[in-house]
């Protein structure tokens, strides 16, 4: 029974950093239809944005004194930087191409994911660069289960997030003007809603909810590479896609389901498959349910 | 800074073309391989730099009688077969006289028998898997240990360590897998029980569940059996905190300054089989040197000294040769028999040269030496 606590509060943690990238995902599909392939390195630059900032604080002693505003400040520069370099990416990359097929966007999105994981790699260098260990001890007993106050963050910020997208979308006017362009772009821009603008703000918020993944994951397993993005970008997507692609609590599901599973598959049968596991779900659901667990209403629920 | 300097490379090479072109001057065209890019890109850059130290060193003393300058094409691998076949191919339409190179023994293979179709010299720094001496290829060389030593090595750790019971985790490359059974093997053969042989994925950062199966099965060694030292450090990162207290072993693909650097408390206590370095020695000390003047740190893997001593085998046998006859200079390798920066070099007839495992521990963000299987003692304290 432990050891299932134990893998349950594991599953629960991988799962969690897969919701944090999954939903940034999914937002962006729910608005233009586009699978932003580049998602993932917004996840990485983030990562790699706070292991700067928060190697320089701790260079000048500013950590040890005030861990805790070191961490939210880092984050929230780190979130602005990747809101920056989306912006930038969507301009560049996606919004040129708006009126032509699917297939050139999602292109030009691999493109640019190519282009950013080499930028990371010229700029940043090619070795795993290490976050100060501060954060990543301590944690809980409870007998033989053990819970650090890292999962514990992960969770909770996941499950904030959840909660604050939710509001944001059903209950704001921005979040109105999300919807009416998820629905009808041409429609709502008569009614005056700014479709670009919405659409920019949508990137804005997706990358920087990758940056504080990619910090998250930085602190949790102790460091960061150039090409993290690429695995638990396709796990997130596989994440988006399981839960419904367009949906936010869907994604969330997905992401948890896609963590669980794996985690139980690596702790009860082998580790070698457990991405196999994985795939296996997401397929068998696809199957059954073709637009994911929560993507019934695909046209009324999608951001 | 990075751009900069591939910047001043790529102007370099293309001068360097033009002037060879211009002035009847002969260059000797020496390849590298290995995984440039991708996840094990700070192995394959060690290894290029180990090769422009050992270039760099040969140059300052003057270089090859017949050469104006010696001329390296470092080419990318990223750890794939095919891409090493792509990058062997490259290097014979650049005509060069030998590669070292590569690093996982996955890529070695399929890029040594392209070579070898064209009788060129290879000399891996790094890969151990045994096929890849063992395939009758007349031009290849390796300057690392073997995995059937290493594994020797590390059963017999186990063994002083009196261990009875072992946990194996590989990651299912070539290397890892073929080291992982051959412990496997010798455990059972001295009667420690394998628990388990578990492997992992390549880009797994996530090891929570494997290591919580571990811990439930409270085994006395967990043998660590991975390509890449950044995945090293996230496992050891993960076994401290899930609170496993088996004694870790792993093997030299860990071995790398980024694997203390990254893992930091974490790796303290880890033991490690790689091959024994004397760093007292004057020629290890003139590689360090010309690597630090090179890469700007001192902190080098145990594949760049590897790579140092191929290169500076392979320019030795072309200068005591004067030529770039394959069959010559084959037979000057055969012969040699000195002091490089990693150990005493000389080859057998199949390629192989000497295997030196011993076992290090990371002590105080360091490797230290710390036992020695030959003799079956700890290294005193001074080294």
């Amino acid at each position: 029974m432990e050891y299932f606590i134990q893998q349950l509060i594991n599953g629960l943690t991988l799962g969690g950093i897969y919701a944090l990238i999954a939903l940034g995902y999914t937002m962006v599909y729910g608005i233009i239809q586009l699978i932003n392939f580049a998602h993932g390195e917004f996840f990485a630059a983030g990562g790699y944005m706070g292991v700067i900032l928060l190697s320089f604080l701790s260079a000048n002693g500013y950590l040890a004194t005030n861990p805790w505003l070191c961490l939210s400040g880092s984050i929230i520069l780190a979130m602005i930087y990747c809101s920056l370099l989306a912006t930038g990416v969507e301009k560049i990359a996606y919004k040129p191409l708006r009126k032509s097929s699917r297939l050139s966007v999602l292109l030009s999105a691999l493109g640019m994911s190519i282009f950013i994981q080499n930028g990371l790699m010229l700029t940043q260098g090619v070795y795993d660069k290490p976050y100060p260990s501060i954060f990543s001890g301590g944690g809980f007993d409870f007998g033989n289960i053990k819970i650090s106050y890292m999962q514990i963050v992960i969770l909770l910020i996941t499950i904030l997030l959840l909660v604050f997208l939710n509001i944001l979308v059903f209950k704001t006017r921005i979040g109105k003007a999300m919807r009416a362009t998820a629905q009808d772009k041409t429609m709502s821009s008569l009614v005056g809603i700014k479709s670009d603008r919405v659409i920019s703000i949508t990137f804005i918020i997706g990358a920087s909810l990758a940056a504080a993944a990619g910090i998250m994951v930085g602190m949790y397993y102790g460091s960061v590479g150039y090409n993290m993005g690429f695995v638990p970008g396709i796990k997130a997507f596989a994440a988006a896609v399981l839960g419904g692609i367009g949906n936010i609590t869907g994604a969330m599901i997905g992401g948890l389901l896609i963590g669980i599973i794996e985690i139980f598959g690596a702790g009860y049968i082998s580790s070698e498959y457990k991405d196999v596991f994985a795939f296996i779900i997401l397929i068998g659901v696809l199957y059954f349910m073709p637009t994911g667990i929560m993507g019934e209403n695909v046209d009324d629920t999608r951001v | 800074m990075k751009f900069k300097k591939l910047k001043l490379f790529v102007l370099t090479i293309i001068t360097a073309i033009f002037i060879s072109a211009g002035a009847f001057a002969e260059t000797l065209k020496i390849g590298s391989m290995g995984p440039l890019t991708g996840p094990y890109a700070a192995d394959g850059n060690d290894i290029a730099n180990g090769v422009r130290s050992a270039i760099a060193v040969i140059e300052d003393e003057g270089g090859i009688e017949g050469f104006d300058k010696i001329e390296l094409f470092a080419e990318d691998t990223a750890c794939d077969p095919r891409q090493a076949v792509a990058a062997a191919n490259k290097l014979i339409n650049s005509e060069v006289i030998g590669v070292i190179g590569a690093y996982c023994s996955s890529a070695t293979i399929p890029a040594s028998e392209v070579l070898a179709e064209e009788d060129i010299i290879m000399i891996t720094p790094a890969s151990t898997n045994e096929k890849v001496t063992e395939r009758e290829l007349k031009y290849m060389f390796r300057m690392c240990g073997r995995d059937d030593d290493q594994s020797k090595a590390a059963v017999s750790f186990l063994k002083y360590k009196k261990a009875k019971t072992v946990f194996i985790i590989d990651d299912k490359t070539t290397y890892s897998q073929g080291l992982a059974e051959n412990v496997a093997k010798g455990c059972e053969a001295a009667g420690i029980k394998v628990i388990l042989h578990d492997h992992v994925n390549q880009g797994d950062k996530d090891f929570s569940a494997v290591l919580t199966k571990l811990k439930s099965k409270a085994p006395d060694a967990l043998y660590m059996s991975l390509q890449n030292s950044a995945t090293g450090s996230l496992m050891a990162i993960q076994a401290k905190r899930i609170g496993i207290e088996a004694t870790i072993l792993s093997q030299d693909a860990v071995y790398h300054p980024q694997f203390i650097d990254i893992a930091k408390d974490a790796a303290e206590g880890i033991y490690l089989t790689c091959g024994f370095m004397d760093k007292g020695t004057e020629s290890y000390k003139n590689f360090i040197a010309k690597f630090q003047k090179i890469t700007g740190t001192d902190k080098s893997g145990a594949y760049s000294v590897y790579a140092y001593d191929s290169a500076i085998t392979l320019l030795k046998a072309i200068k005591k040769t004067g030529g770039t006859d394959p069959a010559k200079i084959k037979e000057a390798m055969l012969k040699m028999n000195y002091q490089g920066a990693s150990k005493n070099i000389s080859f057998k007839e199949n390629g192989d040269s000497s295997s030196s495992y011993i076992i290090f521990k990371v002590e105080n963000k360091n490797f230290k030496n710390h036992w020695n299987p030959e003799t079956g003692e700890l290294f005193s304290e001074t080294k």
